[in-house]
């Protein structure tokens, strides 16, 4: 039989259960951070399985594109930095704004090699 | 709210008052940073199908413009995406500023909406191109 104020959070200590509470909380920001991190990880990895498709039809822009790569990656390891009040997080704010401004380039890039590029027709079947 | 205003406010600081709002929980902060990023992992493998489907799949019969006409609007979708997430992204984070709900999500009907509307010009092409 287990202690019902063992397991009640109301019934414990309050003081115990706010530190409790607050590392919790600490090690979810932490988790958080690590899986935005990894994210950020993931994306680097996208572009480069683009760079790869796009190098396969034209080397230059298939280089642009890989080029960005360690970008992306470098991207996801600055400290964050708090944000001023009222406005958004300075460094995230930028970072988020050269992603988007990278992946509207390279869809821009893949369109002109889609339509004016040489395409290989049945490349699949070879 | 006005066009203008509209667009001011997807561009950070731009409609906010800077005494305004306060550091919302970095979880917050982080989980709309993640989403954003599988908002754009998802452009880019629009971008890749598009251009796949243009450089590598074999003609279609009969319609030659097929290939253009399913991988085409796939990048140019890959593209849209891209900046309407950042859009959201940055209304997600002046609401957690403010302490507003977060606002609606539109990336969702886009989505599906494109996806659906490529299903239909798929099935088209298809036919076309096994009856000619």
């Amino acid at each position: 039989m287990t202690d019902p104020e063992a397991t009640d959070p109301d019934a414990s200590d309050p003081e115990q259960s706010e530190t409790a509470a607050s590392q919790t909380a600490e090690g979810d920001a932490g988790l958080a951070l690590e899986r935005t991190s990894l994210s950020w990880t993931r994306t680097a990895i996208s572009f480069a399985a683009l760079g790869g498709v796009v190098l396969k039809e034209n080397v230059i822009t298939g280089l642009i594109v890989l080029a960005v790569v360690p970008l992306v990656w470098r991207l996801g390891r600055p400290p964050r930095s708090g944000s001023p009040p009222g406005g958004l997080p300075t460094v995230g704010g930028r970072r988020i704004r050269l992603i988007t401004v990278s992946i509207v380039g390279v869809s821009l890039l893949s369109l002109l090699v889609a339509v004016l590029g040489p395409s290989v027709p049945g490349a699949l079947h070879r | 709210m006005s066009r203008s205003g509209r667009f001011a406010a997807w561009w950070p600081g731009g409609a906010t008052d800077p005494e305004e709002g306060h550091e919302p929980d970095p979880r917050f902060t982080f989980a709309n940073e993640r989403t954003f990023l599988a908002w754009s992992r998802t452009a880019l493998a629009l971008v890749v199908a598009g251009l796949g489907i243009v450089q590598l799949l074999p003609p279609f019969p009969g319609v030659p413009i097929g290939r253009h006409l399913l991988g085409v609007p796939l990048i140019v979708l890959g593209a849209v995406l891209a900046i309407v997430a950042y859009g959201e992204w940055v209304r997600n984070q002046r609401a957690l500023r403010r302490g507003d709900p977060l606002p609606r999500s539109v990336m969702p009907w886009i989505l599906g909406a494109t996806i659906a509307g490529m299903a239909i010009i798929s099935a088209i092409v298809l036919l076309v191109s096994a009856l000619r």
